[in-house]
């Protein structure tokens, strides 16, 4: 089944009839078979949801993998590039899946259990350290309030603070995920660059975060 | 002063460390998700097949440092290359 050449995969599969039917068929078992290995991280083989999502995925990837198919350059087995797109498939699923039970749950225990005051200040500490830190620690806030645009600041709230995945924050900015992380990116690259301009290292940034 | 409701709303400290912390694997030219997408298959193949792939794609290999989702599609094709065709 799988002994064919990526040559072999190209030109069956484009080819009208039984020929293209059967190597179809051979893909399909060949994504079956491998996804489980790539869900078992994710998802239990004896949860309800399992066996369906593989055959959804399954049918999916294979549409996409004719749309796609003069895309492929062959700098793998063709069966290798045909996972990666059963995967990406697979994983945006599933995050947008794990998130939106997460949001739920995050609903209830927010209304039961309302999150615990963060320590200000290291009880250890001595009075001229906490305020170094706390300086510090204002410093970097407006820092970040001069570089970030009001993009990237949505940005990282979407990820960081409501735990969106990449796909669910890029479509919720109207953007993509690709696009998501060069904005982000160019966050980094701002606030690195502003860093080494006023002489600050993440280390010593750190350590004030550490010690609150 | 209190925050009007223009402003934008504060960055939870450790939403802030966790961007400081990544400043030490940024660099400025990096790979963009969609880069190493068309590459991960290669690159995958290269990591069963024993190869320094740090040293062979060290903009891949930066950018998984930093992309939680691109760094869970890889481990997951990791996974079905090594179990499907156990050696």
């Amino acid at each position: 089944m799988n002994t064919r050449t990526n040559e072999s995969w190209l030109d069956e599969l484009r080819s009208p009839g039984p020929v293209r039917e059967v190597a179809l068929d051979d893909l399909h078992a060949i994504v079956q078979k491998g996804l489980p290995y790539a869900l078992s991280r994710w998802l239990s083989p004896e949860d309800p949801l399992f066996t369906p999502l593989v055959e959804e995925v399954t049918q999916e990837t294979l549409l996409r993998v004719l749309d796609q198919l003069d895309t492929f350059e062959g700098r793998s087995m063709f069966t290798t590039w045909v996972h990666k797109i059963a995967i990406r498939i697979a994983l945006t699923e599933l995050r947008r899946k794990r998130w939106q039970d997460s949001s739920l749950d995050e609903l209830v225990d927010d209304e039961e259990n309302p999150a615990p005051e963060r320590l200000m200040a290291d009880p250890q500490a001595s009075p001229e350290t906490n305020a170094e830190r706390a300086d510090m620690l204002a410093r970097i806030r407006r820092i970040l309030e001069e570089e970030l645009t009001d993009k990237q600041r949505q940005a990282l709230v979407l990820l960081g603070l409501q735990n969106l995945p990449m796909e669910e924050a890029a479509r919720s900015m109207k953007t993509n995920r690709n696009a998501l992380y060069k904005l982000l990116h160019d966050a980094r690259l701002r606030l690195k660059r502003r860093l080494a301009a006023e002489d600050l290292n993440a280390q010593e940034v750190l350590s004030a975060f550490e010690g609150r | 002063m209190g925050q009007t409701q223009n402003d934008p709303p504060q960055l939870p400290d450790e939403l802030i460390e966790n961007l400081i912390r990544s400043l030490e694997h940024t660099h400025e030219q990096e790979c963009t998700c969609d880069e190493v997408f068309a590459v991960v298959d290669q690159y995958a193949e290269a990591e069963i097949h024993g190869d320094d792939v740090a040293r062979l794609m060290p903009l891949i290999k930066q950018h998984m440092e930093l992309c939680h989702n691109c760094c869970e599609e890889y481990e997951a094709l990791l996974d079905i290359l090594e179990k499907s065709n156990p050696s």
